[in-house]
């Protein structure tokens, strides 16, 4: 009789067990039955620049982007009639995402001629669900043709033959988004010059760059780059690039605006040969404003 | 006592058959939402939205990762999430409700309100929704729409895109269940 007694306050147990496991809130069911897909941290950085150099986002397939990067600055001493500024710099440029990893880009710079093509490949995604990679890595590659002489500066390369004024970077994007405001990237860089004027000057160059974005909204963020020359020119004086700006994005229209040193807006030109230090001196203090129009080629069907 | 014991099996047997079959479950629920206004038309779909509903307690759940939708435009996905719904932080949509005079074996077509807690954004909001249920010897298919105000779930529009974005965003969906199995 007692072993029975036992039995039926098992049973009673175990029917207790199947009501509270049925009792289950049903959210809390659901919240198990979600597949396990990975999830991937997205908008690390917003436009493809952090600020003057590139960010590890790559466009999305079939986006094309029509940019009108611009920067303004004073002639120390210019007795000129010109509003705002005595100088602009634009380059004009498109970037297109042929899949969603893989970038396109090209465009030609007003004041230095500069022409500048490159390919970005996203290889590794941050995983926002604790899982996988911890970072995201891009693949930066470009090539630039310069088709005129760097006045009034000194130029570095020589201008005999078309294969003379080319330059390559390369340029390995490291980032990670800390929260959803915090995202900070480290972009190690390799840039050759084909030619040099001056025995003295290195053709291989090594930089690291240092950036970061601070979300104040919804859609404006603080942004600021910083790039460490550790072999930098020899015949002249060159100093490293930095930046300070603020990112404005509103639908299609994305506004990058920027207070920094550098004039060039193509990688080799401002990481390696920017002439003179951030200060808020005449001719020193640059001015930039990037825009860039978004356009969608192909767009899903929802 | 021995009856008693085989009755207490029998009955825990039957609960347990009861209980599976009293749960329906759809993990490819459809939920769309449009935004309409004279600049722009939004539109978006949800294609892997979870709902289960218990038949004998006449209660349904929802639940669905905000960034399972898809745009037309993929930069719009990005604001969404980013800059609108803040999927960072909370990246899922619910709903926990009740169909009031629900009964699950009238067969056809009938329309009930469904009266429960809708969260999106983190903030939740009681709403009453007019559904359709249809019963097809069992298979549970439920369709209606409903619109929220953007400005219940503290979503901030900047002004100067308060055009685009329309202040009621109409939702629509499509559940179609089949019995839950654990």
């Amino acid at each position: 009789m007692k072993n029975k007694t036992r039995l039926l306050v098992c049973f009673f147990i175990l029917i207790g067990f199947g009501i509270s496991i049925n009792a289950q809130d049903l959210l809390e069911t659901l919240e198990n039955e979600y597949p396990d897909t990975p999830q991937y941290e997205f908008a690390t950085f917003k436009a493809s620049r952090i600020s003057i150099g590139h960010s590890i986002e790559t466009r999305k397939k079939g986006v094309l982007e029509i940019q009108a990067f611009n920067r303004f600055w004073n002639i120390p001493n210019y007795r000129a009639q010109s509003f705002v500024a005595d100088k602009l710099s634009a380059r004009l440029a498109l970037e297109y995402g042929i899949s969603d990893r893989l970038t396109f880009g090209a465009g030609g710079s007003t004041l230095d001629g500069i022409f500048d093509g490159f390919l970005k490949y996203k290889l590794i995604q941050q995983r926002s669900d604790g899982k996988g990679s911890p970072l995201s890595i891009t693949l930066f590659q470009n090539g630039s043709y310069r088709s005129k002489r760097n006045q009034p500066f000194p130029d570095v390369n020589r201008f005999d033959e078309f294969s003379d004024k080319l330059a390559f970077t390369s340029q390995l994007l490291i980032a990670r988004k800390f929260t959803p405001q915090f995202s900070v990237q480290v972009s190690p860089t390799y840039i050759h010059r084909s030619s040099s004027v001056f025995g003295e000057d290195p053709n291989n160059q090594f930089a690291i760059g240092l950036g970061g974005r601070y979300k104040l909204g919804g859609h404006v963020s603080v942004v600021s780059e910083y790039y460490y020359v550790i072999n930098p020119l020899k015949s002249i004086d060159t100093y490293d690039a930095f930046s300070l700006g603020v990112n404005w994005e509103l639908s299609d229209v994305m506004l990058q605006f920027q207070l920094t040193n550098t004039r060039a807006m193509v990688e080799d030109a401002f990481i390696t040969q920017t002439p003179n230090n951030f200060n808020f001196k005449d001719g020193n203090f640059v001015f930039g404003f990037n825009a860039i129009f978004v356009l969608h080629l192909s767009q899903k069907k929802p | 006592m021995n009856k008693i014991i085989i009755l207490l099996f029998m009955l825990t047997g039957f609960t347990d058959v009861e209980v599976k079959s009293d749960q329906i479950i759809t993990r490819q629920g459809q939920t769309s939402f449009f935004s309409y206004t004279s600049v722009e038309n939004i539109e978006a779909k949800n294609n892997q939205v979870l709902s289960i509903i218990d038949l004998s307690k006449h209660k349904i759940a929802v639940s669905m990762l905000m960034n399972a939708f898809v745009f037309k435009k993929s930069l719009m996905h990005e604001h969404f999430n980013e800059s609108y719904i803040e999927s960072d932080l909370y990246p899922k949509a619910t709903f926990e409700g009740d169909i009031i005079d629900f009964d699950p074996l009238a067969p056809g077509t009938q329309i009930k309100i469904i009266k429960g807690d809708l969260t999106i954004h983190g903030i939740t909001k009681e709403v009453e929704i007019k559904t359709t249920i249809e019963n097809n010897n069992g298979n549970y298919l439920l369709t209606g729409d409903f619109e929220v105000a953007v400005k219940d779930f503290d979503i901030k529009i900047p002004p100067i895109l308060a055009p685009n974005i329309a202040k009621t965003i109409s939702i629509t969906f499509r559940f179609e269940y089949q019995p839950y199995e654990k």
